[in-house]
């Protein structure tokens, strides 16, 4: 398949959040078996699970540019990779910059693969890194 | 008790965590991330996407395994993780967290980990890489 890789690294959504409450952090650490009292107990010591930052995805998932012959395929969550900067706090806002990092093909036993890496880029009200999280979809 | 950084060895094999996900668990975990949709909730929701049944998110499986990871090496320790999702995650059974040490940087003070979830017939549904850094 003909990519446009023209679309690579461009943004394509940004958004803001809501401030984070303490419930939140408290509710998604203790439904991944954490324990540990700066995930789980309110108080100011209390961060987010290094992996809280992953329900952050911006408006949209795609961009509207996405190549049309990935259309009506079926699609499938292949993977993540996360690279983390500083805990997500209660009373932060996180801003989410989205663009496409990367596309590509593979072959496989199973015939043909296309791959969007969509990326999303968080930082806080402060513009420090919290997290940035690439998300490799499948396409058949 | 976590790990100290001079105790670790490349090849050290964490103590496995054996775990019983339970699908109350995944529904918590779905209501709590926001995507409590049918595949993640309900049986039947989910075969109608032509599931097996419902399965647990992603995002979950690298929570668990972030969690088994910092019980190790301590709390706020993880910089990076890498996942594969190779296979669906059905709850209501058992599964292996696990991971090898690969690699000890001692002048940043960080090791690499592989990392992998495995069902309890053995196959690996979720494998991975990690970095994790030490004081």
């Amino acid at each position: 398949m003909e990519f446009d890789r023209s679309i690579i690294g461009r943004e394509y959504d940004r958004a803001d959040s809501e401030a984070v409450v303490a419930e939140e952090l408290i509710a998604f650490a203790k439904a991944v078996g954490e324990t540990a009292p700066c995930y789980t107990e309110d108080g100011p010591d209390l961060v987010g699970h290094p992996t809280f930052c992953l329900r952050y995805r911006g408006r949209k998932f795609f961009p509207d540019n996405l190549p049309k012959g990935l259309l009506g395929r079926m699609s499938f969550d292949a993977g993540k990779d996360l690279d983390l900067g500083v805990p997500i706090r209660p009373g932060d806002r996180i801003h989410v910059s989205s663009c496409v990092h990367d596309l590509y093909e593979k072959t496989g036993r199973s015939g043909s693969m296309s791959f969007v890496v969509v990326r999303f880029t968080l930082t806080n009200q402060s513009g420090e890194h919290v997290a940035t999280i690439d998300n490799r979809m499948m396409y058949r | 008790m976590s790990k100290t950084f001079d105790a670790i060895e490349e090849g050290d094999e964490l103590e496995t965590r054996v775990l019983f996900l339970s699908k109350d668990q995944v529904r918590a975990f779905a209501r709590a991330t926001g995507v409590d949709f049918p595949r993640f909730t309900d049986d039947e929701g989910a075969r109608k996407e032509g599931l097996p049944g419902m399965i647990a998110p992603g995002n979950m499986s690298m929570g668990l395994l972030t969690t088994f990871i910092e019980t190790w090496a301590g709390t706020g320790s993880l910089r990076r993780l890498g996942s594969t999702f190779r296979g669906l995650v059905l709850p209501d059974q058992e599964f292996h967290l696990c991971a090898v040490v690969t690699e000890k940087d001692e002048a940043a003070r960080t090791t690499e980990l592989d990392t992998w979830m495995e069902s309890s017939d053995g196959e690996r549904v979720v494998i991975g890489t990690a970095t994790v850094s030490f004081d």
